[in-house]
């Protein structure tokens, strides 16, 4: 069958050398093989990971990037762009199990169409000796099921067809503050005169962060997160796709591991001593961590600490989790984003990969995976075998059980950021703050703005990240300031994502207006089992 | 006919006394039960009655006198229901009567003793505003005119008993079970409000200066806890801008009641009124979701509130208050009539419209009476529109409140239905026990 294969290769050149010099290999009569296709971009610093991801997506085999030699470069530093941001896709390329040889990066000027020709030779050769993408040649991507629930079913199934029109939501919405174009009410009043397709061209459909907080204080219970999800889901059906935020790489990233045949290999990231098991009675869920690392590594957090802050807690208790070596998205993003074909997949796949293990408890840090694990694969597949602890619930049961100890104290004033999904969503309120009270030495200081009331990090899903998220990113930065905290918890990797984003950016207020170090719960207790003098952070603050 | 036919009410309030007093009149034995020290229920907490502006207690005194005097009723205050066995014509009930440790022939409700209490409770009559002793009269107004001892939160230093000129208070007192034979029994249990405090955004319970609807009657009455001074509760102040928020917990499927209260609108335009009248020169706004002015006047009042007071009527249920670092209070709301998102700013005061609903007792009422309830808790009939008042057990009849959400008009009303039906079924009994 291996004589069959021909592998295809993708190649991203650059208008002005990659694509040249492919121009000239072909005026120049060089023969070379024709596994490849060629796209044109203007830089290769223009090609983004998503290109990269979405060419595999879609059956690719090889993709190849040429770009001006360093120092040609006809805008600069285009190509030196694009060597940071390969060497990051080669790193996600690995973590899926592609591979990062599968990747190719190759300075080509336009006067070396014999390079190209010979690149081209000698990568064809390479795929060709190591096979086809392990992600099956044809493309995994499903056409989306149409959604044939009509719209007022819609509407009697989330309680929006009893809508009393009093505005309660648009007026404690977020968004709608920044930008009175979109609001709650008016999307279910549109909906409600049977407009459908004024609701799904709406771009207001894309700008709910689904933080919840309607829901929470709507007196009819209306589930807007639940109406626009299926909304957007038949928009999506439709061909109507929303504003991804970095460019959909996150997306791409999910719909991957959606694939049956992806063989990931996420587990470089433990630590040398830790024990862990393959099956066990806990297991962690580790959530996108690993990816995050790597997509998120220019805003000073290192989320693969939350994962393994987490194993140094649960062996310290005595506890060795197991681990899914394949464990795939949650899909979380996916879902709210209106994929519901690839949400599905994953579901199936981890509720199956879990039940393997035995275990009967799932412990996740993440509160998305946590309220997917929990409240959507149920019903999607039916109650599962296995009971789902957010981390913060389970680290509550086992100091009051004893079982962690602190052997310090601390020393540091905190406040803690009320996650939507965990909070809003699930009701957890109460356990985060109590892991926190537990730390000797920390004291716990509740911003304005908390529990039920507490404001989104201002991006869910990866939806949309603009002006709005911006602002209500400083916003709630400018109000954990307020309270004179040392540190803000977040027990959400994307809350700590968010605001450190715009930590790290350049904004319209005063540095020291906002600046505060963000901190995950379990890096924060695994900080705590440590320390036996108060931290150097604290003091270096102090300074 | 050996004895006169008799009537058992249950609730003191204006719909039981209204009962009452039509029995009373028509001959036959009426007995009023009551689970407070007094009776004239949340008709007596009102500082004025919609749309004609009465005083509330100043129309209802006479008749709470008239109760108490007249020889056909017998008032069973600080009492509950037992048991009842038997049917129409013929309830034998039992009743609890809890000890006043204050003899009822001896006390002339001088108050000396509450002067002499060292003990200090929040009043329940003042929705907790206020102070109490422990020995106490709930309102000036009370009838019976009797003081009743507080057990719970009597320390028994009987300082009381000592300045007592009657020799009134008698801590020997004990609790007393009364059987009654009655031909018919009517309810009228009233209502209970919301607490708001679970509705986070509001703010009650965490800030002052947000007061539900009774406790601001209470807050605004000359009887009330500040002598009807219109002040800022959380300082003291003169406030300058007051908003009322509708449906607080009512019209709600998920906190609350699902239903209308029926009464917010009007006494929330009657309060505004009050408002403007005490001191003209405070703003007065009120949230609201649907204006329901469906009464005879109640129109003509609202339109009188906007036209001569000034009020200002928005249509919205405000997303929140939030509080500027213990001053004033911001509103942030939608403006549903223009669709803008605005903030109303510095507001002193804001008084939440709580859904009213049928009491939590009635369940155990319900129970001991072999009747049946709504799935909201209101006493259900056999014919919401041809037998609005017959429970479905024979001889036994509702109004008021407790049988669904009315205003005082509809609740006398009712009330006056009931006792007919009551009157109705007894001399049927007495033809038949002749025959």
């Amino acid at each position: 069958m291996l004589s069959e294969y021909e592998p295809r290769i993708v190649g991203f050149l650059c208008n002005w050398c990659g694509y040249a010099g492919a121009d000239l290999a072909g005026t120049s009569r060089l023969s070379y093989p024709t596994n490849i296709r060629i796209i044109r971009v203007m830089c290769s610093g223009r090609v983004e990971p998503v290109f990269i991801l979405s060419a595999f997506e879609n059956g690719a085999d090889g993709v190849l990037v040429a770009g001006c030699h360093p120092g040609d470069c006809h805008y600069r530093s285009g190509n030196q762009h694009a060597e940071k941001r390969i060497e990051k896709t080669k790193k996600l390329l690995d973590l899926l199990g592609i591979g990062s040889d599968r990747l190719r990066l190759e300075w080509i000027s336009a006067a070396e169409g014999e390079k190209f020709a010979s690149v081209i030779k000698d990568f064809t050769e390479k795929l060709r000796v190591k096979g086809p993408s392990p992600l099956g040649k044809e493309p995994k991507r499903a056409l989306q099921p149409s959604v044939k629930e009509p719209i007022h079913d819609i509407l009697k199934r989330t309680k929006a067809l009893y809508c009393q029109e009093c505005g309660k939501c648009s007026s404690s919405c977020p968004i709608t503050r920044l930008d009175p174009a979109y609001s709650p009410r008016l999307a279910v009043e549109k909906a409600l005169m049977g407009l459908e397709d004024a609701v799904l061209t709406d771009k207001g459909l894309w700008s709910c962060l689904t933080c919840y907080l309607c829901r929470q204080r709507c007196p009819l219970d209306i589930e807007y997160d639940e109406l626009i999800k299926t909304c957007r889901a038949k928009a999506t059906a439709s061909g109507i796709a929303g504003n991804c935020s970095h460019e959909g790489v996150l997306y791409s990233l999910s719909r991957l591991m959606s694939n049956s045949e992806t063989s990931q290999n996420r587990m470089d990231w433990i630590a040398q001593g830790v024990e862990i098991g393959k099956s066990g009675d806990v297991l962690y869920f580790v959530g996108c961590l690993p990816y995050f690392n790597v997509v998120f590594d220019d805003i000073n957090v290192k989320h693969i600490e939350i994962a393994q802050s987490m194993l140094k807690i649960l062996n310290a208790a005595g506890i060795k989790p197991a681990l899914l070596e394949n464990e795939r998205c949650c899909g979380h993003d996916l879902s709210f984003a209106g994929d519901r074909e690839s949400f599905e997949r994953l579901a199936r796949m981890n509720v199956a990969a879990i039940n393997e293990t035995h275990a009967s408890t799932v412990v996740t840090t993440c509160p998305e995976c946590y309220r997917t694990l929990k409240t959507d694969y149920a019903e999607l597949v039916g109650q599962p075998e296995f009971e789902v602890m957010h981390a913060s619930e389970f680290l509550t049961n086992l100091i009051e059980a004893g079982k962690i100890k602190f052997p310090g104290k601390l020393g540091m004033k905190v406040t803690y950021q009320d996650p939507c999904r965990l909070g809003r969503h699930m009701g957890v309120y109460d356990p985060p703050r109590k892991v926190i009270a537990s730390i000797p030495g920390v004291e716990l200081v509740d911003m304005q703005r908390s529990r039920e009331s507490a404001l989104c990090c201002g991006v869910s899903a990866w939806m949309g990240c603009g002006r709005h998220s911006k602002q209500m990113q400083i916003e709630r930065l400018t109000e954990a300031k307020g309270t004179a905290a040392d540190l803000l918890v977040t027990a959400c990797p994307k809350c700590q994502i968010h605001l450190n984003c715009a930590l790290s950016e350049k904004l319209p207020v005063k540095k020291e207006e906002v600046a505060i170090e963000t901190c995950d719960l379990s890096v924060l207790v695994a900080r705590a089992l440590n320390q036996t003098q108060p931290l150097n952070m604290v003091e270096m603050n102090k300074k | 006919m050996s004895e006169k036919p008799s009537v058992l009410v249950i609730g003191g309030g204006i719909a039981g006394i209204q009962a009452s007093l039509d029995l009373a009149g028509r001959g036959f034995q009426v007995y009023v039960l009551e689970e407070t020290p007094t009776i004239g229920g949340r008709m007596a907490q009102l500082d004025k009655t919609f749309p004609t502006m009465d005083c509330s207690i100043c129309i209802l005194a006479p008749k709470m006198m008239e109760c108490y005097r007249h020889p056909n009723i017998k008032l069973l205050t600080y009492s509950q229901l037992k048991e009842v066995k038997g049917a129409v014509g013929n309830f034998r009930v039992k009743i609890h009567q809890k000890p006043r440790y204050v003899d009822g022939t001896k006390c002339t409700g001088c108050g000396v003793c509450a002067e002499h209490c060292p003990v200090e409770v929040p009043n329940e009559f003042d929705m907790g505003l206020g102070m109490r002793k422990a020995i106490y009269m709930p309102m000036p107004q009370a009838v019976p005119r009797l003081m009743t001892v507080d057990k719970e939160n009597c320390i028994e230093c009987k300082l009381c008993t000592k300045m007592c000129r009657a020799g009134a208070v008698d801590f020997q007192q004990q609790p007393q079970d009364i059987d009654l034979k009655v031909g018919a029994i009517i309810i009228a249990t009233g209502f209970d409000q919301y607490d708001p405090s679970e509705i986070v955004e509001y703010g009650y319970k965490k800030n002052k200066n947000v007061l539900t609807a009774l406790e601001f009657e209470r807050w605004v009455c000359a009887s009330g806890p500040v002598a009807g001074h219109l002040l800022r509760p959380a300082d003291g102040g003169i406030p300058k801008r007051i908003a009322f928020i509708q449906c607080v917990g009512s019209r709600s499927s998920k906190l609350g009641a699902p239903f209308c209260s029926s009464v917010c609108c009007m006494y929330a335009t009657k309060e505004a009124l009050i408002i403007r009248e005490h001191t003209p020169d405070v703003q007065v706004y009120i949230f609201y979701n649907e204006l329901r002015a469906f009464g005879k006047g109640f129109q003509e009042f609202v339109n009188r509130a906007k036209s001569e007071y000034g009020v200002k009527y928005i249509r919205s249920r405000p997303g929140e208050i939030r509080e500027d670092y213990g001053k004033s209070l911001t509103i942030w709301y939608d403006d549903t009539l223009t669709r803008e998102i605005k903030s109303l700013e510095d507001v002193d005061l804001v008084v939440l419209c709580p859904a009213l609903f049928p009491r939590e007792g009635n369940r155990k009422l319900a129970g001991i009476l072999g009747i049946e309830l709504d799935n909201c808790g209101f006493f259900k009939v056999v014919h919401p529109l041809l037998a609005p008042v017959d429970t479905t057990v024979p001889g036994i009849y509702v109004c008021g409140y407790c049988q669904s959400p009315k205003d005082i008009p509809d609740s006398v009303a009712q009330a006056s239905a009931a006792a007919a039906r009551a009157a109705e079924a007894l001399t049927l009994v007495q033809v038949q026990s002749m025959e």
